[in-house]
């Protein structure tokens, strides 16, 4: 589904960080921002609320540069977590090429997590998309807090089959923010590469 | 549903810029842009006195999204989608056609351009550009990305985070 443009050789894949209201979506594509050297990325757009709560998403493009003659261009979106900006999220989804789902490490929030999860199988559903056919990663965030919950917890509500790859994180200091983003987009190109 | 995508390449992408530099010229707009309904940027040109427009990753992403969520509006009427959407500042506006179910058009005016001309030519290009997309057209070039292509992105991914942002 990545979009393929032969006149400006162009390959550009949308990856989406989806997850529960203030898990930290916003807080990596702030971090990728400040990381990544000027000539790779574009303007970040965020559109937010007056206390910095996504309303509709963030994006920031980034530029990998050329192989083969055709440059690597990944979209980065944030969804708004919070419960009632559904449809939002929904239109976000449109087109995805792979997803990072950022789990939040507080207590009070597993239950969030589980309900992000099972709201962003029902969101690709609209698009007859399954989350197993949707090169798809997972970041625990907030593993500096005092009483984070421990790892297996929060993957044997997740992903109790243990498939899918996953990452600890506490994304406001850059600490595993890097490896999801890598993961994900590895397994997007390889898709390509079996299609092509 | 699998995205529908709108490949352009060879002859064809040649004539669709064709007709956006017609459109520029007989609408006396700034920029025409063909995005695709996910936010890229397919075509674009800009009028030779148009000064340099802002990032167009920005504004394909931004328009995409705005003209998801109004047919979502819209639909919340019952309505399949609103039937145009121009968007009007002080200096610029904005106006937005389908082109089919992949892309939009998009045209970028100021006030040296009248509203009316920039719809009328904006939806005569788009009947144009939708002649041109419907007839019959040749394969994709080939794509020849294999496992090494995958293995050299990753290693471009992995510069782009040693690289220093600032000395
Ligand atoms: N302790 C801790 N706080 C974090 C971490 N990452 C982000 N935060 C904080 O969590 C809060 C929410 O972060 P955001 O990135 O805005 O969360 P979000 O997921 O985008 O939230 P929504 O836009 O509402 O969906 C902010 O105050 C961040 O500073 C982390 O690793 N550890
Ligand atoms: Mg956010």
């Amino acid at each position: 589904m990545s979009t393929i443009n032969f006149a400006t050789r162009e390959i550009n894949f949308k990856l989406v960080y989806y997850g529960p209201g203030l898990s930290g979506k916003t807080t990596n594509l702030k971090q990728i921002y400040e990381h990544v050297p000027g000539d790779s990325k574009g303007e970040m757009v965020s559109l937010q609320t007056e206390d910095e709560r996504t309303l509709f998403f963030d994006f920031l493009p980034l530029d990998l540069g050329k192989v083969n003659g055709f440059k690597t261009r990944f979209h980065l979106y944030t969804v708004p977590g919070q419960v009632f900006y559904n449809s939002s999220r929904r239109l976000i989804l449109r087109g995805v090429d792979g997803i990072v789902f950022v789990a939040d490490s507080a207590p009070n929030r597993l239950r969030a997590n589980a309900e992000s999860l099972r709201n962003l199988r029902e969101n690709l559903d609209e698009y007859n998309l399954r989350l197993g056919e949707v090169p798809y990663v997972i970041q625990v965030n907030k593993r500096d807090l005092p009483d984070a919950l421990p790892l297996d917890m929060i993957q044997a509500v997740l992903d109790p089959s243990r498939r899918v790859p996953l990452f600890e994180a506490v994304a406001a200091e850059f600490r595993g923010v890097v490896e999801p983003l890598k993961s994900v987009s590895k397994l997007v190109l390889e898709k390509l590469a079996q299609k092509a | 549903m699998l995205e529908p995508s709108l490949d352009l390449y060879g002859e064809t992408y040649e004539r669709v810029d064709a007709i956006l530099s017609d459109l520029l010229v007989k609408c006396h707009a700034r920029y025409a842009l063909i995005v695709d309904r996910k936010g890229f940027v397919l075509v674009h040109q800009r009028a030779v006195w148009a000064p340099k427009p802002p990032s167009l990753d920005s504004l394909a992403t931004l328009i995409a999204s705005n003209h998801s969520a109004n047919v979502a509006i819209a639909q919340l009427f019952g309505e399949a989608a609103f039937r145009e959407t121009v968007q009007q500042g002080t200096d610029v506006g904005t106006y937005v056609e389908e082109l089919g179910p992949e892309a939009l058009l998009v045209t970028v005016f100021d006030g040296t351009a009248a509203l009316g001309k920039i719809k009328l030519f904006t939806k005569q290009a788009v009947e144009r550009l939708r002649t041109l997309l419907d007839q019959e057209r040749g394969p994709p070039p080939p794509l020849d990305l294999d496992e090494g292509w995958s293995d050299d992105n990753a290693k471009l991914f992995d510069g782009l985070f040693t690289k220093r942002t600032q000395p």
